[in-house]
C-alpha cells in the first residue's frame, strides 16, 4: 500500500510567504493534498466581530449591560434581524432544553456576564429556565445536556499548550469522559468531538469571548497576564470553525505587533483547518468568511 | 544495579514550605501521568511525554494579594528534569537549581530529577521575591543533584548557544521547537533520546538534532527514512540545498542519527557533521559541562 507523501519543512519553506496564515495552516493544508491558497468564489459564512471601548471589570468582562447590547448587536447582524429576541427564536425553540456550553477555565473564564447574557436570551425566546442550563466541566452528568436538543457554545480565546489555540471547536472536549484521547497529532482531530451523539447537530450559535484573550502561554498553566489584552471583543457566527479561525487571525496579529516578528504558536492550531478541509465542520479560509465588524476599531487587528 | 526510584508524594510535599512571607498554604493537590490533565488540561502531555512520575501543586494564599503556585514534578530522572526544563527556554537566568529561567511571574528549574515551577497569578514586586525565596528555599531542600543527559557531550561547543539546548524524546516535542515533518519521518518514540541545539547568531542560525536510538539497526532505519522523506533527491548523498538556500545534511553514526539544518555552506554542513561525529567516537575535545 502506497502511503503518502509527508509534509516537511521544505514544504512549509516553499509557501512561507503566502502570508500570515501560512506559518500556521500549512502542514495541515498540505496533509490534505489542498493548496493553502484561498479558494475563490465560492458561498462565504458570516462572522460576526463586535467591540465595546467599555472599561472592563475585574472579572475580565465589560458591564452585564454592555455585554447584553454587544451579543444582541451581533446576532441580529448574524441573523439580518432588527430585533434581538425575533432573532434569538429563530436560533432556539420555546420548547427546546438549552444547554450553554461555557468554560470555567481559572484565569480567563467565559464569564458569567457572557453566560447571563445568552441566558437571557434564550429565556426571552421561550425556554423556560429549568430547562436551560450552564456547565462546563460536569457536562456529562448535568441532566439539563443530557436532554438538550440545542446548545450554545461560548468561551473565551486562548493560546494553548497542546492544540495550538483553545477555543470554540475544543470547548466540546467535555463532552467525552476522557479527553486526553483526542489529544493525538496535538488535537488534529478535534472536529471529531462534533460527531457525537451529545452534540451532533445541535448547536445554534458559538460565541468566542475576546474580551482578554491570551496570546502566548509560559509554565504548566500556560498563562501569564503579560500575554493578555484588552481586546473587548466578542466573535459571534453558526458556523464555529469560521469564528475560531478569525479568532486565529487576531491572536496572530496580535503576537506579530508583541514579538515583532512572524512567531508560530508554539503548537500549530491545525484543528481548525482540519475541521474544515478534513471533517468538513465548517469554513477556515479567510476568503470564504464574511466578516462583519461592530463596535470600535481601534487596535482591531483583523 | 541501580535502585528502582519510587516516587514518594510525602517526600516531594517536604521540600516545599508550609508558608512564605504572609502566605500560608493551602492543601497539597497531588497527581500522576494518568491524573494531570484533571489539573492543567492538555499541557498535561508535555509532562507525559518526559515521562512524568507525580506532581504536588502547593497554592498560596494572602486575602488581596495575587496567588503564589508551586508545581513541583518528579520526573523520574535528571535527564527528563533537564528535559522539561529546556522544553521553555526563554526568561532571564535565575541561579537557582541547575538551570533556571524566571519570566512572567513564573520561576522555572531543576534539580536532580525534580522540575519546579512556582509561579504568581499577576507579578508584583512582592510577589517577584516571593517567588525566588520559595524557589531557593526548595532548591535548598531538594539534596541531590543530577547529571544532564549524556548527549549533550556530543555537541561541538563552537558556535552552540549553550542556552538553546533542548532535550526530548517524541516526535510532537521536536514539532514543538522546531517543525520537521508532520509525521514521524525520524521514527522518535519515548525510547529515544534527542537534542535539538542552536548555533550561530540570530541571523545566522544553524541547528543540530542528534537522537539515540536502541541499536545500530534502528539508527539506520530511521537515518533512511529521514532522507527519503526529507531530501528524496539526495538520500543517498545525505545532503541537499533546501528551499531557503541552507544546506541540510544527514548523517547515521553507530546508534545515533545526527542531522545539520540551515548551515550555510554544504562544506560547513559536513564540518559540523564531523565534529559531531567526532565527539562521539571520543577523538575531539568535549563539550564542557557548566
Amino acid at each position: 500500500m502506497m502511503s503518502r507523501k509527508p509534509i516537511t519543512r521544505r514544504d512549509f519553506l516553499k509557501v512561507a510567504s503566502v502570508g500570515p496564515l501560512a506559518g500556521v495552516l500549512v502542514p495541515a493544508a498540505a496533509r490534505t493534498g489542498r493548496s493553502p491558497l484561498p479558494r475563490q468564489a465560492e458561498e462565504k459564512v458570516r462572522v460576526v466581530l463586535v467591540r465595546d471601548p467599555s472599561p472592563l471589570g475585574p472579572g475580565g468582562a465589560p458591564p452585564a449591560e454592555v455585554v447584553q447590547r454587544m451579543l444582541d448587536d451581533a446576532v441580529r447582524a448574524l441573523l439580518g434581524e432588527r430585533d434581538a429576541v425575533k432573532a434569538w427564536k429563530t436560533l432556539v425553540r420555546a420548547e427546546d432544553v438549552v444547554g450553554i456550553k461555557t468554560n470555567a477555565w481559572r484565569y480567563i473564564p467565559t464569564t458569567p456576564e457572557v453566560e447571563q447574557a445568552i441566558k437571557r436570551r434564550v429565556m426571552d425566546a421561550g425556554v423556560t429556565e429549568d430547562r436551560i442550563a450552564i456547565d462546563d466541566q460536569g457536562v456529562l452528568r448535568n441532566p439539563v445536556f443530557q436532554k438538550a436538543t440545542a446548545l450554545v457554545n461560548a468561551r473565551p480565546m486562548r493560546s494553548h499548550h497542546w492544540s495550538g489555540v483553545g477555543s470554540l471547536i475544543k470547548n466540546y472536549i467535555m463532552f467525552v469522559p476522557r479527553p486526553a484521547d483526542y489529544h493525538g497529532d496535538t488535537c488534529a482531530d478535534l472536529a471529531t468531538l462534533w460527531d457525537l451523539p451529545a452534540v451532533k447537530g445541535k448547536t445554534r450559535l458559538n460565541v468566542l469571548v475576546m474580551f482578554t484573550p491570551l496570546f502566548h502561554g509560559v509554565g504548566p498553566h500556560h498563562y501569564a497576564k503579560e500575554y493578555t489584552w484588552e481586546y473587548k471583543g466578542l466573535i459571534v457566527s453558526r458556523d464555529p470553525v469560521a469564528a475560531d479561525a478569525t479568532g486565529l487571525r487576531i491572536i496572530q496579529a496580535k503576537r506579530r505587533e508583541f514579538f515583532g516578528d512572524d512567531r508560530p504558536l508554539q503548537m500549530t492550531p491545525h484543528h481548525i483547518q482540519l475541521a474544515d478541509t478534513r471533517h468538513h465542520l465548517g469554513v477556515s479560509d479567510p476568503n470564504r468568511i464574511e466578516l462583519v465588524k461592530l463596535g470600535f476599531e481601534e487596535g482591531i487587528l483583523i | 544495579m541501580t535502585e528502582p526510584i519510587v516516587p514518594d508524594f510525602q517526600k516531594l510535599a517536604s521540600f516545599i514550605p508550609p508558608t512564605i512571607g504572609p502566605y500560608v498554604s493551602e492543601a497539597d493537590q497531588t497527581f500522576d501521568a494518568e491524573t494531570i490533565f484533571d489539573y492543567i488540561d492538555g499541557a498535561g502531555e508535555v509532562y507525559r511525554s518526559y515521562n512524568m512520575k507525580i506532581l504536588v501543586a502547593r497554592r498560596f494564599h494572602k486575602d488581596g494579594k495575587p496567588d503564589i503556585v508551586v508545581d513541583l514534578f518528579d520526573m523520574g530522572s535528571p535527564e527528563d528534569a533537564f528535559g522539561v526544563f529546556t522544553h521553555d527556554l526563554d526568561g532571564e537566568d535565575a541561579e537557582v537549581g541547575q538551570g533556571s529561567n524566571y519570566k512572567a511571574g513564573l520561576l522555572s528549574f531543576w534539580k536532580d530529577r525534580y522540575f519546579l515551577s512556582v509561579y504568581a497569578e499577576e507579578e508584583t514586586a512582592e510577589t517577584k521575591g516571593l517567588v525566588f525565596e520559595l524557589g531557593r528555599r526548595i532548591d535548598g531542600a531538594i539534596p541531590g543533584r543530577g547529571e544532564t543527559p549524556d548527549l549533550l557531550r556530543h555537541l561541538p561547543a563552537e558556535g552552540l548557544d549553550t542556552g538553546r539546548v533542548r532535550f526530548f524524546h517524541n516526535h510532537s516535542v521536536l514539532n514543538y521547537h522546531f517543525f520537521v515533518a508532520d509525521t514521524n519521518i525520524l521514527l522518535l518514540d519515548q525510547k529515544t533520546d534527542a537534542v535539538l541545539a542552536d548555533y550561530g547568531s540570530k541571523d545566522d542560525r544553524s541547528k543540530v538534532l542528534m537522537v539515540a536510538y536502541e541499536d545500530g539497526g534502528s539508527a539506520a532505519k530511521a537515518g533512511v527514512s529521514f532522507a527519503r522523506a526529507y531530501m528524496p533527491e539526495a538520500a543517498e548523498k545525505g545532503i541537499v540545498k533546501t528551499e531557503n538556500g541552507k544546506w541540510t545534511a544527514v548523517r547515521v553514526n553507530d546508534r545515533y542519527v545526527v542531522i545539520v539544518f540551515d548551515m550555510i555552506a554544504e562544506r560547513t554542513a559536513a564540518a559540523r557533521l564531523d565534529a559531531v561525529v567526532a565527539l562521539m567516537n571520543g577523538r575531539a575535545d568535549r563539550m564542557q559541562e557548566e
